[in-house]
């Protein structure tokens, strides 16, 4: 009979072969299903790999990945403290309300200094994400309500927010009657510091910096980390429990924050309802993906972001929807849950 | 002629992480016999019944029903066999009825219900054994003792022949323990067999014909109830006297570091585990703490540690009030804890060792500033608590999981055990069984530490299964049962089995 058996130690190098395998496992079954479904597989994986070796969509799908990446990174810091936060799509759409706020602010009230505009923009949407996955936080903390639940619905709650402000009182009154806010003034958007691509990789590298600090060498992540590892060892190590989460998870929904801030001020220009493909969902994968690593996560976040670029050039090359992407994303999760189930148990064949 | 048993166990072995919870355990059941399995807590009993109810399945050993042989994978597999067992904590659905909660998956009562013939089939067990439930009740109206005997109930109208009571009688009022003896008899009287687990030896002497006592995973006697004595089955379950000594060095003892005032606190399951426990430690002291395993003990520590909550009463360290101030602030005031089941509370297993011995250190001024914590310096620190403390790892960067639990017992007793804060010796040192699972070098090594702080000058309160090791070890020792403290005295004032008589019966002798 076949028994599954607890792994005692699983060995780093182990468990990357596992992420490694799960991933070409994830393209093994996409292209089975598409292949099922009659679609040429190998120009489906052509046309993926032509993203990554052509200059022009490589730089197309970093820039895509730069909410996934930021919104990965806070995922880091919360799955870390065993918070397991699912809002970062609401937490980016926080974001970009945030910052869409203060340009409105500016615009119409000129209440900011026009200088100041973008610091003002990224804090402001920095403590709307923040404070987002505050309220999941805190009621965790005090009332032990589930995490999961009330982070994802949350998301929704954020998403139709958004639809209500464009569809209502921050529609554009010269858009023509279409659902989009103003367009930010030139100074409140990151073309202003140079190249918005540039400016957000190192905008990511300095995320990805400031993550492996805080765990490396601060006290408050070695808190979170032993926080994630076992919160009855934290009990009893005297370390504020509550608190910690409750700050960890303002960072963590802070970063998503930023991200939403790089959609709207970065890619668009303005906010529109639906302005995220689901970057926040995706971020969850990447996170998962390299295993909270903040370091891998700009690689992988990359990865996802030429997926996205992909996913467009399916649509004209095989007249695929763009779900195919969605399709393909899913395995790779799926995969990557399979890994992790055997990083954990070992199928042991035993005799009774 | 020999009657073929019930049921009989061959050398069950059952093995846990880092524990052998059954070591080849034999054990019978003769119909019509009520049998006592008698022990500590995680002495194995629990783990041999769910072995015998499907719910583990053992490394090794063999399982006859009525002289054959089986193999119980599952509780269903045991049912279809005639075993039936009665948790600790109960299976119902409140919001159902009686009769429903009985015939819910059974399959003699068909996929249309016969309200009327059910309610009759469960009004006849019940005056059978004199039980006075309505079956049309909603089990949530009923008292704890007749939700026990519906768990009962489920089991008789599935014509169990082995009935296997785990602790029936830990939330029964006296009145109920009776009525639950009486139905006992009455089964016992029709053939079948009854298998009642405990570690109350008064009850196992009142209600069994035979009783087997399990000591740390093995059965140490099994023996015709008639032919035993309390006493008897006292030092069985508490063991027998070890076979070394220790020198213990004349101290002074200094001033009251530890003083606890009509401490009430709660237990897990909501009731007082507490009930107005004074207690002091000096310094240069060890106060040892005897009592059978669940009487409060171990609340008794986690309270002084500022983990549990004091509901009622004060904790005073150097004579400062701490009541309640939580586990942080105590640490800081040089209160260091070894926790029971140490690999759970006190280590984190996927960490490295530097990060398990940081875990009390990292906010003292000494290993970091405002943000930065550091590592450097810890490692060295660490470096030299594996050598002092003979921690079986090449490096401070070794995974905790790695390594052996007797290892993990180091790992925490040279964190706890060394200068908290600006080194500075533990004021007090609060150990919860620090000796448990070592072997006997190991205990050693223990034994001269906790002396070493005693010449030191911390103060030391010390919990111990083994009494013997209490009565060597002590100063001055706090016999505590059902939450309160029954008696009090210096080490060399009473021998080990008076200090055994005091524990088993809740009072001084």
């Amino acid at each position: 009979m076949f028994m599954l058996e607890r792994r005692m130690d699983i060995s780093r190098k182990a468990s990357s072969l596992f992420v490694l395998l799960s991933l070409l496992l994830a393209f093994f079954v996409t292209g089975l299903i598409f292949h099922l479904l009659g679609v040429d597989v190998a120009q489906f994986y052509s046309t993926i790999c032509n993203v990554f070796i052509t200059p022009a969509l490589l730089l197309q799908a970093v820039f895509r990945s730069i909410p996934i990446i930021l919104a990965s990174l806070g995922l880091v810091v919360a799955f870390r403290m065993g918070f397991w936060n699912i809002g970062a799509e609401g937490q980016i759409y926080l974001g970009m309300i945030a910052a869409t706020g203060i340009v409105i602010l500016h615009v119409s009230y000129g209440a900011i200094p026009a200088s100041l505009m973008l610091v003002a923009m990224g804090v402001a949407s920095f403590l709307a994400g923040g404070a987002w996955c505050l309220i999941p936080a805190s009621l965790k903390v005090r009332l032990g309500v589930n995490e999961v639940l009330t982070t994802l619905m949350l998301n929704y709650i954020a998403m139709l927010f958004t639809d209500y402000l464009v569809y209502g009182p921050w529609r554009d009154p010269e858009g023509w009657g279409f659902a989009l806010s103003i367009p930010f003034p030139e100074y409140a958007t990151l073309k202003y510091c140079g190249n918005p691509s540039t400016v957000g990789i190192v905008i990511s590298v300095a995320v990805a910096g400031f993550v492996y600090f805080l765990f490396k060498y601060t006290k408050l992540g070695f808190t979170l980390s032993v926080l994630g590892k076992s919160s009855d060892v934290a009990k009893y190590a005297g370390m504020q429990a509550g608190r910690a989460t409750l700050l960890g998870s303002i960072i963590s929904g802070g970063m998503a924050g930023l991200g939403g801030l790089y959609v709207v001020s970065g890619m668009m220009g303005r906010l529109r309802p639906r302005a995220s493909p689901g970057y926040g969902y995706t971020a969850i994968i990447v996170a998962m993906l390299v295993q909270l690593n903040p370091w891998l996560i700009l690689p992988a976040g990359v990865f996802f972001g030429g997926l996205l670029t992909a996913g467009d050039a399916l649509q004209s090359s095989l007249r695929l929807p763009f779900s195919a992407i969605t399709v393909f994303q899913s395995v790779i999760f799926l995969c990557i849950i399979l890994a992790e189930f055997f990083r954990r148990y070992r199928v042991v064949l035993r005799r009774l | 002629m020999s009657v073929t048993p019930l049921v009989e166990l061959r050398g069950i072995v059952k093995r846990f992480p880092n524990v052998v919870a059954n070591d080849r355990v034999d054990f019978s059941l003769m119909p019509g016999e009520v049998h006592a399995l008698l022990g500590e807590n995680a002495a194995g009993k629990t783990t041999l019944m769910n072995i015998l109810y499907g719910l583990y399945q053992p490394d090794e050993g063999e399982i006859y029903v009525k002289g054959k042989r089986v193999r119980i994978r599952s509780p269903a597999d045991s049912i279809r066999l005639g075993i039936g067992m009665v948790h600790q904590s109960f299976r119902l659905i409140p919001v159902h009825t009686v009769w429903e909660n009985v015939v819910l998956g059974l399959k003699e009562a068909g996929f249309v219900l016969n309200r009327k013939k059910l309610t009759d089939m469960v009004k006849k067990f019940c005056e059978e054994y004199g039980w006075n439930i309505d079956p049309n009740a909603r089990v949530w109206q009923l008292s704890v003792g007749e939700k026990q005997q519906v768990e009962l109930l489920k089991l008789l109208v599935r014509r169990a022949e082995v009935l296997i009571l785990d602790e029936p009688t830990s939330v029964l009022t006296p009145q109920e323990t009776k009525g639950l003896f009486k139905a006992i008899r009455t089964m016992a009287k029709s053939g079948k067999g009854i298998i009642f687990i405990t570690h109350k030896l008064e009850e196992a002497l009142e209600v069994s014909d035979r009783v087997t006592v399990m000591r740390k995973g093995r059965v140490v006697a099994t023996k015709p109830t008639g032919e035993v004595t309390a006493e008897e089955l006292a030092n069985l379950m508490i063991g027998r006297p070890v076979l070394f000594k220790i020198e213990k060095p004349e101290v002074k003892k200094g001033g009251i570091v530890l003083e606890a005032k009509g401490l009430k606190v709660m237990g897990d399951r909501g009731v007082l585990a507490l009930d107005g426990v004074n207690l002091c430690a000096h310094s240069g002291e060890i106060v040892g703490i005897a009592g059978i395993a669940g009487n409060g003990q171990e609340e008794l520590m986690e309270a002084l540690a500022g983990l549990r909550r004091v509901e009622a009463g004060k904790v005073f360290i150097d004579g400062e009030d701490v009541t309640n101030k939580g586990a942080g602030y105590l640490i800081g005031k040089g209160v260091s804890y070894i926790p029971p089941e140490s690999t759970r509370w006190a280590i984190v297993r996927d960490m490295r060792l530097v990060e398990n011995i940081a875990l009390k250190f990292y906010r003292s001024r000494d290993f970091s500033g405002m943000l930065r914590i550091d590592w450097h310096k810890l490692f060295e620190f660490s470096r030299k608590l594996i050598d002092e403390y003979g921690i079986a790892a090449h490096s401070p960067s070794t995974l905790a999981g790695t390594l052996s639990g007797g290892n993990l017992q180091r790992v925490v007793l040279a964190r706890e055990l060394s200068a908290t804060q600006d080194g500075k010796v533990p004021r007090l040192i609060l150990a919860a069984y620090p000796t448990k699972g070592l072997d006997v070098a190991a205990t050693e090594f223990v034994h001269s530490l906790l002396l070493k702080h005693r010449s030191m000058g911390s103060a030391i309160v010390f919990l111990s299964e083994d009494l013997e090791e209490i009565m060597m070890l002590s100063d001055r020792i706090v016999v505590i049962s059902k939450g309160k403290v029954v008696g009090e005295f210096l080490s060399k004032e009473k021998t080990v089995e008076e200090v055994g008589m005091m524990m088993l019966k809740g009072s001084a002798a």
